[in-house]
């Protein structure tokens, strides 16, 4: 499979009606959903989420090694895999690699900001679902430039579907630690006491409840980078 | 046996069963006459409506009246039929006894169609309706304030508790069961147990399929006693218990499940559970925290829900995937057991995947029981024990199996010999109720550990109580899957002095001869009665459900008293007092307590 440059987008600075909703079947989900005014900076965001051939080649330079490497990479990415996003990454393994990329996980506001725009779809694409232009419930992941009709409005590929994505921050309540994803994954588990699966709004985040690393990291989970204006 | 005899002249007939008398007039229809201790009622027993038609009273025919009386069965039945428009109606009342206290009701009825059409047929019983509407009346559950008829009592099983009629004394007594028909099929009992314990009783009707052979309607049991109403109790916990293989229980392989009081709910994703720093589980923590409870019993580990569904993986995997894979599990069984804790791990079978089965399942708990030494499997969701895991306890006899839901049904409750109450709506203000619960009286082998996860301040409080009123235990649950609310330090000392006397009155709180919402002599208290067949020693559940102060007489006591004390709840002053040779409890009882009183008697 021939591989590819991210390609990196830019974000104006604006200012959004952040609100976000979603069911947390039971328990809390203890962040501020809004609605709340929210500014974003200027911005540059990874056109697709990370790849394994960019993590792949962060490892080969770096030699990085996580300090809990239960479930690292435990897909084995290999050349045919490269255009497929990175799983199996804990989020201390996405931030070192946006910190040797020169940046960092996108905030849940940003992301959601990157998916919305300021015209508050409800999805990357518009505001009515199409199956087709997202990896929604399928059986594997899919390389992230599959769905490129489905692009945000700023150009971002693969935000609803294919895999989840980590945002910024271990949120703490004083009792429990988790962070948010977003954008749901290609696996759509069959009851409703599961994680809800498949492609998810614009206006959806998953509490993941933090625990160790090889917990935190999942078949289904990925990231992309956000770069703030120098 | 028949005391008087049936002359067509008369038209009515009078007959002792066991301790049944009944008077039934024949004259215009059946009319129940009279009824032990209920004189002159002269309600129909029957009506039918076919296709909103009423079938005319003066219609009936009787055809004959059959007695049959031998040592160990006595039976008397009353065949009638009725030609109405174009169909004829056949049916047969009978009554059946084979033990002193306890008479069968049949109702059957048949119907030959005009041209093989048939017809709706709704069936209503006035007599059972007027019993009803009887002050003294009192459905399954339901005690009398002075004002009205309350709930006091639940349950939740595929067995109906008999409505009570007592005298104005509340001595001579009468139970009236419906079996409960679970899967339901064509007339038997249709919807009656359901419908005694609904307020709209007068209202009901039951639809029923005539065929043109006599079809059971109604069996209804009815118990008698001179007793009181406890004594009709009984009988029916007898007779109820005497259909169930309860084998299991007694088993004494899985007798540990029995003291199980109080099992913690360890939700592994917070501070209660995990050290993040560390990145390992606090059990030493939470042993230690629980002996602010009272010490636990068991814990149950919990950390694949909510994050099943995130990936493909199964419930089983995410073990894999904790610090050193499953050692974090055997490490922390191997401190519970050496602190006398038991350890659970909980089944979704929700999760079951397309690939796997009950049988697959059961595989992998038998490995994971081998590799970690667990002692249970909590059942999440579920009231019953699949087949695949009944076979683990013959390799594991000393395994137990714990539900969510308590079982329901008779294969169920002989089976899984373990189950949670559990209360609450999060999606109502839902009120914890302090009341009776039936099945913990009817299977008192049964242990149930009471639990309403979103509880929180006075309904916490309310839950101890319930508890300590049902002398059951607890589950001790304070992250509700990533909502913190604990226990104060109030409620956990109520708990840790509730774990005690359970622990150290064991054989009376889960004694046989334990009965609901006894008699008491205030309108305002109910009271629960804990006892072995042994009789010698009872434990009293007090509870002033009212909102005054009540002293005075509470009880009056079955025999002559040894001893006496007050084992639980905030102090109060009670006494015992005499008067021509019978004993009363008295107690000086805050509005909204609850108490527990040892008695011990002079046998």
């Amino acid at each position: 499979m021939e591989s590819f440059l991210n390609k990196k987008i830019f974000i104006e600075s604006n200012e959004y009606t952040y609100r976000v909703e979603h069911l947390t079947l039971e328990g809390t989900c203890s962040t501020d959903h809004g609605p709340r005014n929210v500014k974003i900076k200027n911005l540059l965001v990874d056109k697709y989420p990370v790849t394994n051939q960019q993590y792949y080649f962060f490892l080969k330079k770096t030699g990085y090694q996580p300090r809990d490497s239960q479930r690292f990479l435990e897909h084995k990415p290999n050349k045919k895999l490269f255009n497929l996003p990175v799983v199996f990454v804990s989020q201390n393994d996405a931030i070192a690699y946006a910190k040797w990329v020169g940046g960092r996980l996108p905030t849940d506001e940003e992301w959601q900001y990157i998916a919305a725009g300021p015209k508050y779809l409800d999805w990357p694409w518009g505001n009515k679902f199409n199956p087709l232009l997202c990896n929604h419930d399928g059986n594997k992941l899919e390389p992230v430039n599959t769905h490129r009709k489905g692009e945000s409005w700023c150009g971002c590929v693969d935000m609803a579907g294919n895999c989840w994505e980590w945002t910024a921050g271990i949120h703490d309540d004083g009792n429990h630690q988790f962070a948010l994803l977003r954008g749901g994954s290609y696996f759509y588990a069959h009851d409703h006491w599961h994680v809800g699966g498949g492609a998810r709004k614009n206006n959806y985040h998953w509490k993941l409840q933090i625990l160790n690393e090889g917990m935190n990291r999942a078949a289904t989970l990925g990231f992309r980078c956000v770069y703030d204006e120098k | 046996m028949m005391k008087n005899k049936f002359t067509d002249k008369k038209k009515s007939i009078d007959f002792s069963l066991g301790n049944l008398n009944l008077s039934i007039d024949l004259n215009k229809n059946i009319f129940l006459k009279e009824l032990n201790f209920i004189k002159n009622i002269n309600n129909e027993i029957f009506v039918i409506r076919a296709e909103n038609k009423l079938i005319p009273k003066n219609k009936y025919k009787i055809e004959k009246v059959f007695k049959n009386t031998d040592v160990n069965f006595t039976v008397i039945s009353i065949d009638f039929s009725q030609n109405f428009e174009n169909d004829f109606f056949k049916g047969r009342i009978s009554f059946v006894q084979k033990k002193k206290n306890i008479i069968d009701f049949i109702f059957q009825l048949s119907a030959r169609w005009h041209k093989d059409i048939p017809k709706k047929v709704l069936l209503k019983f006035p007599f059972i309706i007027n019993l009803h509407k009887n002050k003294n009346f009192l459905k399954p559950g339901d005690i009398f304030d002075g004002k009205k008829r309350i709930k006091k009592g639940v349950w939740n099983l595929h067995e109906y508790p008999p409505s009570i009629i007592s005298d104005n004394l509340g001595i001579e007594s009468l139970g009236f069961e419906f079996y409960d028909q679970f899967p339901w099929q064509a007339n038997y009992n249709l919807g009656m147990s359901e419908a005694i314990s609904s307020e709209n009783f007068e209202k009901f009707e039951t639809e029923v399929q005539l065929t043109q052979e006599l079809t059971d309607i109604i069996l209804m049991k009815i118990y008698t006693s001179s007793k009181g109403r406890e004594k009709i109790f009984s009988l029916w916990k007898e007779n109820t218990r005497k259909r169930y293989d309860l084998r299991k229980y007694h088993d004494s392989n899985n007798r540990w499940i029995k003291k199980n009081y109080l099992q913690h709910f360890m939700f592994a994703y917070g501070e209660e559970a995990f050290d993040y720093k560390k990145i390992q589980f606090k059990i030493n923590q939470i042993i230690k925290e629980g002996k602010q409870f009272g010490g636990y019993d068991s814990i149950l580990f919990w950390h694949q829900y909510p994050r099943l569904g995130l990936d493909e993986s199964n419930q089983w995997q995410l073990y894999k995937y904790l610090p050193k894979n499953y050692k974090t599990i055997k490490k922390i069984v191997d401190i519970c057991h050496s602190h006398n804790i038991k350890f659970f791990i909980p089944f979704k079978p929700w999760d079951i995947r397309s690939n796997e089965s009950l049988d697959s399942h059961a595989k992998s708990l038998e490995k994971f029981i081998k590799e970690t030494n667990i002692d249970g499997f909590f059942l999440d969701t579920m009231s019953s024990l699949p087949e695949s895991f009944l076979k683990i306890q013959k390799k594991f006899p000393s395994f137990e199996f714990c539900s969510e839901g308590t079982p329901r049904e008779q294969r169920q409750i002989e089976t899984l010999t373990s189950s949670w109450d559990q209360i609450g709506d999060i999606r109502r203000n839902f009120k914890v109720d302090i009341n009776s619960n039936f099945f913990r009286f009817l299977f008192p082998e049964h242990p149930l550990n009471l639990v309403s996860r979103w509880s929180v301040g006075s309904d916490k409080d309310a839950l101890i109580k319930r508890a300590a009123f049902n002398g059951m235990g607890m589950v001790i649950w304070q992250d509700i899957f990533g909502c913190w609310l604990p226990f104060s330090i109030e409620q956990k000392k109520k708990i840790k002095s509730l774990k005690n006397i359970l622990k150290k009155y064991h054989k009376y709180f889960y004694g046989d001869n334990s009965i609901p919402l006894i008699k008491t002599l205030s309108k305002k208290i109910i009271c629960n009665e804990f006892s072995n067949s042994q009789g010698k020693q009872k434990i009293y559940s007090i509870y002033n459900f009212g909102s005054n102060k009540i002293y005075g007489r509470i009880l009056k006591l079955p025999l002559a008293v040894m001893e006496f004390k007050q084992i639980y709840g905030k102090k109060v002053n009670i006494q015992i007092e005499k008067k021509q040779n019978t004993f009363y409890l008295l107690a000086n009882l805050d509005a909204n307590d609850v108490i527990l009183v040892n008695i011990i008697f002079k046998i």
